[in-house]
C-alpha cells in the first residue's frame, strides 16, 4: 500500500523541532560565551530537520510499513497483528525493567536481578519451560554476583533498605 | 637497536610474559562488559599493579588497553552492543553477519584484524613515532575543529543512507554534549540543577543506553534468538582467510586509524567509522554495507586496532592524551614515575620500547584467544531471548552503575535507551547521535579557542593549508553522495 508520508518519521521531526527551539531558549539568559555555541547549533539543527520534513511532505509516495518497525531485517511490511504482538511484548520489557530498577534501589542488586531474569522468563519464555527458566534465574543472579562482585570487585547496587 | 634487543629480551622475563598475559585476559573481558571501558578497567586494576616494577606494570596496563578494544568487540558483534565508543563502527556489519549466522566469520575477521591492524600500528610507532608526533604539532584549534566536523559530516552522509538525518542525529549528540559545566566560563547549563550531569552527560552510559538497552529491547520484542538461521555458519577460518582477501582495504584502513590515532582528542570512535566510510565510498557495491558485509567489519576493526599505537604516540610524546583510556594510561605512567614528552625516548628507553614490545606481542595473543573461544562465543548467538536479554541489562547497567557508583547513572542509561529506541521507530540511528557526544567537547573548546587566537575573526578557519583540504573534504562528504545520481540523470537524460 502506497502512503503519502511515514508518518513515525515526521512525528519524530516534529518533536525534533520542539527540542531544538527548546535548546535555543533556554540558552538566551546564558552568558553569550556559554550560549553562543549551543545557540548555533539548535539553529543549524533546526534548519536541518525543516527542511527534513519538507522533503517529507514534497515526497510522491512511500511504501506503508517500510519504516516504524525497528526489526527491518525481516519483512518489509509486517502486519497489524504482528506489529500488536511486538507492541505487547515492548511494554511488558520496559515494565519487568523499570520494576527491576525499582526493586534494585531499594532493595539491592540481588532482587533486582533476579526479578529481570525471572520476569522475562516468565513473560517471554515458553509455558513448558517455566521451572528451568526460574531456575537460570536464579543461577545467573549467583553466577553474575560472584563474578563482578566477588572476583572483580566491581562495585554492587546496595539498596536503601539496607 | 640495541635498546629494541634489551627490550624484547625484558618483555620475554617471566613475569613479564605472566603481566602481558594477565593484561591480555583482564582487558577482554573488561572489553566485553558494556559501560566498563578501558579507563574503568585500568582504574580497578592500578591497586594491583602498584608495587610491581614500573616497565611490568606498564606492559599489564598496556595490554589491557589494548585487549579491551577487542573484547569490545566481541559484544558489538554479537549481541549489538559496543563495549565502547571505539567499537561502534563494528555493529554496522558485524552484528547484521550474525543475524546471517555468520558470528564466527565475523569473530575471525575481529581477531585478524586485531592482528594485522596492531601489528602495522605497532611497526610504525616504533619507527615513526617522532615523525608522526612532529605531524601531530601542526594542528591548531582551527585543525581540530575541523577535523572533528569532517569526521561528523562523513559518519553523517555515510551511515545514515540520508546525509541531512545523520546530520541532525550528529546535531542532537553535539547539542547534548553542552549540557553541564561550559567549557569556557564555567556556566551551567541545561542541567535543571540536576546535580549528576553538571560535570556533563557521562559518556559511557549514555552509550549503555543507546546501544545496549535499545538492543535488549529491539531483541524483547523479536521472539526469536539473535540469529534468524537458528544455526551457526561459517567458521573462524573463513574469516580470517576473508580477511586477507582485501589486502588494499587493510591497508588503508590502518593508515586511516594511524592518522586519526596521533590526533590527540580525536579517538579511536572516529577511526573505526571513517575507515568504513571511506570502505563503503570505494566499494563496488555500497549497498551491501551496514548489511552484513565483510569489509565493513575489516575496515572498521583494522582501523580501531592501528589507532591505539597513534594514540600512545601523542600520550608518551607529547603528554597529550587522545582518549579517555589514553589519560588513564598517562596517569598510570606518571605514577610510576614516567613522565611522558619527547625525552621519555632518551631517558627511559627501556621501559618505553618494552612497552612497544609487549604490545606488539599482544595482537598475537589477541588472534589465539579468538580463535580458541570464537566458536564458544558465536554460540550466544543461539540463546532464547527470554536469557539474553535480561543478561545484557543486567551486565551493561551494573557497568554504568560501577562507574560512578550512582543509581542516577542507571536512570541516564535507562532514559538514553529510551532516547535510542524512539530514534530507530524514527527512522534514525544512533551512531551519529554518539559521535557528536564524543566529540562535542572538543568540537567547542577549539572553536573558541580558535576565535580566542584570532581575535573573533573566521578567517582562522580557512586560514592554513591543512584547513582548507579539510573544508573541501567536508564540502564533498556532504554532497558526494548526491553527485552520484545527478551526474546520471544528466548523462542519461531523463527517462
Amino acid at each position: 500500500m502506497k502512503e503519502k508520508l511515514k508518518l513515525t518519521e515526521v512525528w519524530f521531526k516534529i518533536v525534533l523541532l520542539f527540542v531544538f527551539s527548546g535548546f535555543y531558549i533556554l540558552a538566551i539568559p546564558y552568558p553569550q560565551e556559554s550560549g553562543q555555541f549551543p545557540q548555533l547549533l539548535a539553529a543549524i539543527s533546526l534548519i536541518l530537520t525543516l527542511a527534513a520534513l519538507a522533503a517529507d511532505f514534497l515526497r510522491a509516495q512511500v511504501t506503508a510499513g517500510e519504516i516504524g518497525d525497528v526489526d527491518d531485517t525481516e519483512l518489509k511490511v509486517v502486519d497489524t497483528a504482528t506489529r500488536n504482538v511486538r507492541r505487547r511484548r515492548f511494554y511488558q520489557a520496559w515494565a519487568i525493567l523499570l520494576v527491576s530498577t525499582g526493586v534494585g534501589y531499594l532493595g539491592g542488586f540481588l532482587f533486582s536481578t533476579v526479578l529481570l531474569f525471572g520476569g522475562f522468563g516468565l513473560a517471554f519464555g515458553r509455558r513448558e519451560n517455566l521451572v528451568k527458566n526460574m531456575i537460570v534465574a536464579v543461577a545467573m543472579t549467583v553466577v553474575v554476583y560472584f563474578i563482578f562482585g566477588r572476583i572483580m570487585a566491581v562495585p554492587l547496587l546496595n539498596g536503601v533498605l539496607w | 637497536m640495541d635498546v629494541l634487543l634489551q627490550a624484547i629480551a625484558f618483555v620475554l622475563q617471566w613475569q613479564n610474559l605472566a603481566a602481558l598475559a594477565g593484561g591480555t585476559v583482564y582487558g577482554i573481558i573488561i572489553g566485553v562488559l558494556p559501560g566498563l571501558g578501558p579507563s574503568a578497567g585500568m582504574a580497578l586494576a592500578i591497586p594491583l599493579v602498584m608495587t610491581w616494577h614500573p616497565a611490568t606494570a606498564l606492559i599489564f596496563m598496556g595490554a589491557l588497553y589494548k585487549c579491551s578494544n577487542y573484547g569490545g568487540s566481541l559484544t558489538a558483534i554479537l549481541v549489538n552492543t559496543p563495549g565502547d565508543a571505539s567499537n561502534a563502527a563494528t555493529i554496522l556489519d558485524g552484528y547484521p553477519m550474525c543475524q546471517r549466522g555468520m558470528g564466527g566469520v565475523a569473530l575471525g575477521l575481529s581477531a585478524t584484524s586485531a592482528l594485522v591492524g596492531g601489528t602495522i600500528g605497532m611497526i610504525c610507532l616504533i619507527y615513526a613515532a617522532p615523525f608522526l608526533a612532529d605531524f601531530a604539532l601542526e594542528f591548531g584549534p582551527a585543525e581540530y575543529f575541523l577535523t572533528a566536523v569532517l569526521a561528523l559530516s562523513l559518519i553523517a552522509a555515510v551511515v545514515q543512507g540520508a546525509t541531512i538525518k545523520g546530520l541532525i542525529a550528529a546535531g542532537m549528540g553535539l547539542l547534548l554534549s553542552t549540557v553541564g559545566f561550559d567549557v569556557i566560563a564555567g556556566h551551567l547549563r541545561y542541567t535543571f540543577d540536576w546535580a549528576p550531569v553538571e560535570d556533563g552527560i557521562p559518556l559511557i552510559q549514555a552509550l549503555v543506553g543507546l546501544f545496549a538497552v535499545t538492543q535488549a529491547l529491539v531483541l524483547a520484542e523479536s521472539a526469536a534468538s539473535i540469529s534468524r538461521l537458528a544455526e551457526l555458519s561459517g567458521s573462524f577460518w573463513e574469516g580470517v582467510r576473508t580477511y586477507f582477501r582485501h589486502p588494499l582495504i587493510m591497508v588503508r584502513a590502518s593508515l586511516i586509524g594511524l592518522f586519526v590515532g596521533i590526533l590527540p582528542g580525536v579517538g579511536q570512535s572516529s577511526a573505526g567509522l571513517l575507515a568504513w566510510a571511506d570502505a563503503k565510498r570505494v566499494s563496488k557495491h555500497p549497498e551491501t554495507f551496514g548489511e552484513g558485509e565483510p569489509v565493513g567489519v575489516i575496515a572498521s576493526e583494522t582501523a580501531t586496532n592501528s589507532c591505539m599505537p597513534g594514540d600512545l604516540v601523542c600520550t608518551i610524546a607529547l603528554g597529550l592524551p587522545g582518549s579517555v583510556g589514553a589519560a588513564v594510561f598517562l596517569g598510570v605512567m606518571i605514577i610510576f614515575g614516567i613522565v611522558p614528552g619527547p625525552l621519555v625516548f632518551m631517558n627511559q628507553p627501556e621501559v618505553i620500547y618494552s612497552l612497544f614490545v609487549a604490545l606488539f606481542l599482544t595482537s598475537f595473543l589477541i588472534f589465539i584467544i579468538g580463535m580458541t573461544v570464537a566458536r564458544r562465543l558465536a554460540v550466544v548467538t543461539l540463546l532464547p531471548n527470554n536469557v539474553i536479554v535480561p543478561l545484557i541489562l543486567v551486565v551493561s547497567l551494573l557497568g554504568s552503575f560501577a562507574i560512578r557508583n550512582e543509581m542516577s547513572d542507571v536512570f541516564i542509561s535507562l532514559a538514553f535507551g529510551a532516547l535510542g529506541y524512539v530514534m530507530l521507530k524514527g527512522g534514525f540511528t544512533p551512531i551519529p547521535l554518539l559521535l557528536g557526544l564524543v566529540l562535542g567537547e572538543m568540537v567547542e573548546t577549539n572553536y573558541h579557542r580558535a576565535l580566542l587566537i584570532s581575535g573573533g575573526s573566521y578567517s582562522i578557519f580557512y586560514a592554513s593549508v591543512i584547513c582548507k583540504i579539510l573544508i573541501l573534504l567536508t564540502i564533498l562528504s556532504l554532497v558526494g553522495p548526491y553527485l552520484g545520481p545527478f551526474w546520471k540523470t544528466l548523462t542519461q537524460g531523463e527517462k
